[in-house]
């Protein structure tokens, strides 16, 4: 059973997204049940792969028995073991807000569930193509939940998401195709070792290219800047329980997959024999953070913002992942998983706000905390954890990642790391001080009677509303307080990831 | 005893304290808040020199609780007008949750004073800022933006200290204090660069010339009682951290600290808002400190100090005299003011004695420790450029500073107490708010009169010959002397400059005797230092708006820039999927073309 974990993980989702489908026949409420108890057994095996990498190192996993190089492998180390907890983490989260928020079809919990396999797949697999496969599966179950929204906007949004993302995907299998054709194989540890000895080294175009293509392509699905475009339409368009699932474990995969990419299969050697790649993909992330900031603060739509400011984000995980000390890398880890309990919290937040509210916009904010105490409070520690105030688990992602920064002596990006913060705080400060120093611009006759139609700065009537009003359950409201309570408290859990990661980083950074 | 003493420090009980006050009903909160901090200075009283509390805070060694004689003073005071001002406030019907802020504002300063290496330090200095800055816009209305142009400027001046300390742990290889155990060999900010970082970002804290237009701006405007503890915390601090970046002194630094003593005294005379005069007092008496910090020394630190500890009871019952009048007036100038001391006996009482102890009047304990930090300037200190006589140049400095701190508090008392007669009448101070300033009065006078128990606080024994460069001794003819003729001096300078300072002033006879063009020089130079300050200020606040304007709607920016039309708003930062898929691909292109 053990030793059949990392399958187990794969399977049992897609298997159990089928369920709601054939029991649309029977009835069209069975979604949120099937894909509560798969996602409770998935973070079951979850936890039990995580404490088997505590314990006794990394797992890999030939699939179907085929021997590596030639069968697909599976491997999980502590990095990818950490990001599968946090997958079935937050798909429960997503899931008890959902079973008030909607959406509350079938279908949507089927491609709920399809999206968990894909995301799932893409940590766990030791494959490049294989990655490929689940990148696909992962882009399409996220372009039809973006599509689940009932607006026009939502349709179109998708569709941009989908154009985009598809070519991102597609750059990448170009990039896999060139590997192979370099080295013959998919195998990631396989390629790490034949690319070092292949025709021309690490210099040689075959190799470049393939580089470039492949790491093109999915800074796409991370969207960082100038290729993020599709992201804020997207994020800000979808249902609330999809917002705050993609926004939290989309790009953050991809994020993952990324460094993957970087360590295990290019590995640090590939960085160090071409600086041209690492400072293109430093400046790359430090121009991500910046403009991504920039672009957060120039929004009035608060959903739209916080898509920025997720741009501005990972524009930080990559800037760490590629300075590639142990400790940035431990950095980068920290914030890319407490960016996603961060950033699914605030879009669950906001998506609160809006429903108790009519509030959608930052001039709209304007004195809601007396009207939700509980979720603008939440949205307050959120906002402000992802600023970096000690003792938030925002605060130590960034601290590492300069310390890692000032360590490679790569000064630039220690200021533009610096900055980031400041920026930061520029659009997070104005929403905490509009929430709770500001008087409110929304009746609150106005915004009850007909959901906020017609008064400034709120979403008209035509907005998302699938039971007809604008209740929040306690589900709701207990997920955005355990995402700001957990915001705080996982920094208590950094030295056990620190511990984790040591026992696995060593291999990939060659130290 | 002891270890039990070490084992948490100070700040973490006090912030879970100042979140109980916010909770708790008004009377029972305000009475935790008073005995809390009351009970803290028993604390700092008796837990051992040297004691410290050590751990690790991201992979760094950090000190959160370092007590030496230093930190020990800071705590003592900080601790006593913490309590007072408690008391003030619930006096003065503040609510709760400013008493709450204020209290919090209160720990994070323990937590810096009390600090024992450069991270912890900046960590509480940081939020001290935060706090702060709830506590002022706790108030709304105007004090608000005031509120952000003061977050601002301390966010700036904290980055700078940051990039300082950062210098320094690469060239040290740790942030530890020299005092500590593991501590490096030198003490202080590194020299070169990193130094006038530290010195500017601590500059903004003790509102060094030109970086003091917060001090003025935001503390007259939040509630009477926030003023009190505004007015105490940010730039002792600063002082404190003054200290602790520069141990062994610095001769620009302290030469800034003589100009900040005639710069504030100087523009307090020309304001009519009594906190606002206040605040510009603040300046000056800082730059008493900032003085002896610069002259180093034990001398000059042991003025500083002293300083820092009189400063604190005489500034704090001057904001709290200042507040009872706007309290029971509701004015804030003084020109709308007159003839309280009829109305408000205790009021007036206390206000002369802080008056007398700010302007360094014998036998009340400003004239002890200012003394100090003169006796510093001129036996420990060069001659400097501009020696007049017998005195340094920076002597003089100080000594030009305590002449209008006379002159403005004349005014000040002048102008609220004495002149003219009050229309109607008003209550004099509360009970509470009576038993709060009679306490500080008290202390101001017993620090005064008996020396030797605020010399037994100091970190250096001023009377000792082995450990100060030259003896101090407070009561001597030539130093009373001295402390009369500046008040003499104050009561002719403001008679002198009464008239040209405010129209509402009766002619006095003695200005006959002065030459005219004397006189009207003296209000040329008035006029041009106002508005040359005046045209800094405006560029200052021009500049802050611009920039404000310019990171919240860039849109608009970018529209005035490249002109776009107002009735179309295009925006130039969205893209279309064709024009996304297009920047995806040359993006792919140029990434390709340019990694081989």
């Amino acid at each position: 059973m053990i030793e059949h974990l990392p399958v187990l993980l794969v399977v049992l989702p897609i298997v159990g997204g089928t369920v709601p489908l054939v029991a649309s026949l029977f009835t069209d409420r069975a979604g949120w049940l099937v894909a509560t108890v798969t996602v409770l057994v998935h973070a079951a095996l979850a936890g039990l792969l995580g404490w088997t990498v505590w314990t006794e190192g990394s797992v890999s996993y030939a699939v179907g028995g085929f021997a590596a190089p030639y069968g697909i492998e599976l491997v999980v180390d502590g990095l990818s073991a950490s990001v599968v907890v946090l997958i079935s983490a937050v798909a429960l989260g997503v899931l008890a807000y959902a079973r008030h928020a909607g959406p509350h079809s079938n279908a949507f919990y089927s491609q709920f569930l399809l999206l968990v396999t894909g995301l799932t797949g893409m940590t766990v697999t030791g494959d490049v193509f294989n990655l490929y496969v689940f990148l696909e599966i992962t882009g399409l179950a996220a372009y039809g939940l973006v599509a689940s929204g009932r607006e026009a906007s939502s349709a179109v949004a998708a569709l941009k998401y989908l154009i985009i993302g598809t070519v991102g995907a597609s750059l990448y299998l170009l990039g896999v195709g060139y590997a192979l054709a370099a080295t013959g194989t998919l195998n990631m540890a396989d390629l790490a070792d034949k690319l070092a000895t292949a025709t021309g080294g690490y210099d040689s175009t075959l190799v470049l290219t393939a580089f470039g293509l492949m790491v093109g392509g999915l800074t796409v699905k991370v969207a960082l800047f100038p290729l993020h475009t599709w992201q804020p339409d997207a994020y800000a368009n979808a249902p609330d329980s999809v917002s705050a699932f993609i926004s939290a474990l989309v790009s953050t995969v991809s994020a993952y997959a990324l460094a993957r990419l970087l360590f295990s299969v290019f590995t640090v050697d590939f960085l160090e024999a071409v600086p041209g790649a690492r400072w293109a993909l430093l400046a790359l992330a430090s121009v991500s953070i910046v403009a991504g900031s920039a672009l957060a603060v120039s929004q009035t739509n608060v959903q739209r913002m916080l898509a920025y400011s997720s741009v501005s984000q990972f524009g930080l995980v990559i800037a760490g992942f590629t300075i590639a000390t142990p400790i940035a890398v431990v950095g980068a880890t920290v914030h890319l998983l407490g960016h996603a309990v961060m950033k699914g919290g605030l879009f669950a937040a906001s998506g609160i706000i809006e429903r108790e509210t009519g509030a959608t916009t930052i001039g709209g904010y304007a004195g809601m905390a007396a009207r939700t105490p509980v979720a603008a409070g939440a949205f307050a520690v959120l906002a402000l954890a992802m600023v970096g105030v000690p003792p938030a688990v925002g605060f130590l992602g960034k601290w590492y990642i300069v310390v890692g920064a000032v360590e490679a002596g790569l000064w630039p990006v220690v200021a533009v790391l610096l900055a980031s913060t400041l920026l930061t705080l520029a659009y997070f400060a104005r929403l905490v001080e509009r929430l709770y120093f500001a008087e409110p611009t929304i009746r609150e006759d106005a915004a009850v009677a007909d959901g906020g139609e017609g008064t400034d700065g709120s979403r008209s009537s035509s907005g998302y509303r699938p039971d007809g009003g604008a209740s929040v359950s306690t589900g709701m409201i207990a997920v955005v307080v355990l995402a700001a309570v957990l915001a705080v408290a996982l920094t208590a859990a950094v030295p056990a990831l620190e511990q984790l990661l040591e026992q696995t980083l060593p291999p990939l950074l060659n130290q | 005893m002891a270890e039990f003493l070490t084992l948490v420090p100070p700040v973490a009980v006090l912030l879970p304290v100042a979140i109980l006050v916010a909770l708790l009903p008004r009377r029972s909160g305000h009475a935790l808040g008073a005995l809390v901090p009351t009970l803290a200075v028993g604390w700092v009283w008796f837990v051992p020199t040297g004691a410290h509390f050590q751990t690790t805070f991201l992979g760094f060694e950090a000190v959160l609780f370092n007590v030496d004689d230093f930190s020990r003073l800071m705590g003592l005071i900080f601790g006593l007008i913490a309590a007072v001002a408690v008391l003030y406030s619930y006096a003065s019907d503040a609510d709760t949750t400013q008493t709450g802020f204020a209290l919090s504002y209160v720990a994070t300063s323990f937590g810096a004073v009390f600090a024992g290496d450069w991270l912890s330090m900046l960590f509480f200095w940081e939020l001290m800022a935060v706090t702060s800055t709830l506590l002022v816009w706790h108030y709304g209305g105007k004090a608000v933006r005031a509120g952000f142009r003061y977050a601002l400027l301390h966010g700036i001046g904290g980055t700078l200290l940051m990039a300082a300390i950062l210098q320094t742990y690469v060239a040290k290889g740790t942030f530890l204090f020299a005092s500590v155990p593991n501590g490096p060999e030198t003490a202080g900010i590194t020299a070169g660069l990193p130094a006038a970082l530290a010195a500017i970002g601590i500059g903004v804290n003790v509102g060094f010339i030109g970086l003091h237009a917060w001090l003025p701006d935001t503390y007259p405007r939040p509630h009477v009682a926030a003023s009190v503890f505004l007015c105490v915390f940010t730039t002792k601090t600063g002082v404190y951290g003054m200290y602790r970046a520069f141990p062994e002194g610095n001769v620009a630094i302290a030469y800034m600290g003589g100009g900040m003593a005639v710069f504030g005294a100087m523009f307090a005379l020309f304001q009519n808002d009594m906190r606002r005069l206040l605040s510009y007092h603040i300046q000056s008496q800082v730059g008493y400190m900032i003085a002896g910090v610069g002259i180093g020394g034990a001398l000059g630190q042991a003025g500083a100090f002293a300083h820092v500890f009189n400063h604190i009871l005489y500034k704090g019952l001057l904001f709290m005299t200042a507040g009872v009048v706007i309290y029971r007036t509701g004015e804030q100038s003084l020109k709308k003011l007159g003839g309280l001391w009829r109305e408000m006996p205790i009021t007036a009482g206390a206000f002369s004695v802080a008056a007398l102890s700010i302007a360094g009047f014998p036998y009340f304990n400003g004239f002890v420790s200012k003394g100090i930090v003169i006796s510093a300037s001129h036996y420990h200190f060069s001659k400097g450029p501009l020696p007049i006589g017998e005195f340094y140049t920076l002597e003089w400095l100080l000594l030009l500073g305590g002449v209008g701190t006379f002159m403005s508090f004349i005014k000040f008392g002048y102008y609220a107490f004495f002149h003219g007669e009050y229309e109607g009448s008003v209550p004099d101070a509360n009970r509470l708010q009576s038993v709060a300033m009679l306490t500080v009065a008290a202390l101001c006078v017993f620090y005064g009169v008996f020396d030797h128990a605020l010399f037994s606080l100091l970190p250096f024994d001023v009377t000792d010959g082995d450990v100060v460069s030259h003896v101090y001794e407070t009561y001597t003819i030539p130093h009373v002397v001295e402390g009369v003729a500046l008040a003499v001096l104050g009561l002719l300078g403001f008679a002198v400059t009464k008239k040209p300072l405010s129209k509402l002033g009766r002619v006095p006879d003695v200005d006959s005797l002065y030459n005219p063009a004397v006189f009207y020089g003296t209000r040329a130079l008035v006029v041009g230092v106002t508005e040359l300050y005046a045209a800094v200020d405006r560029a200052v606040v021009g500049a802050t708006r611009v920039l404000t304007a310019a990171v919240t709607d860039p849109n608009a920016l970018y529209g005035r820039v490249v002109g776009v039309d107002e009735d179309d708003p295009a925006y130039p930062l969205r893209a279309g999927i064709g024009f996304s898929i297009l920047v995806l691909a040359v993006f792919v292109t140029v990434a390709l073309l340019l990694l081989p």
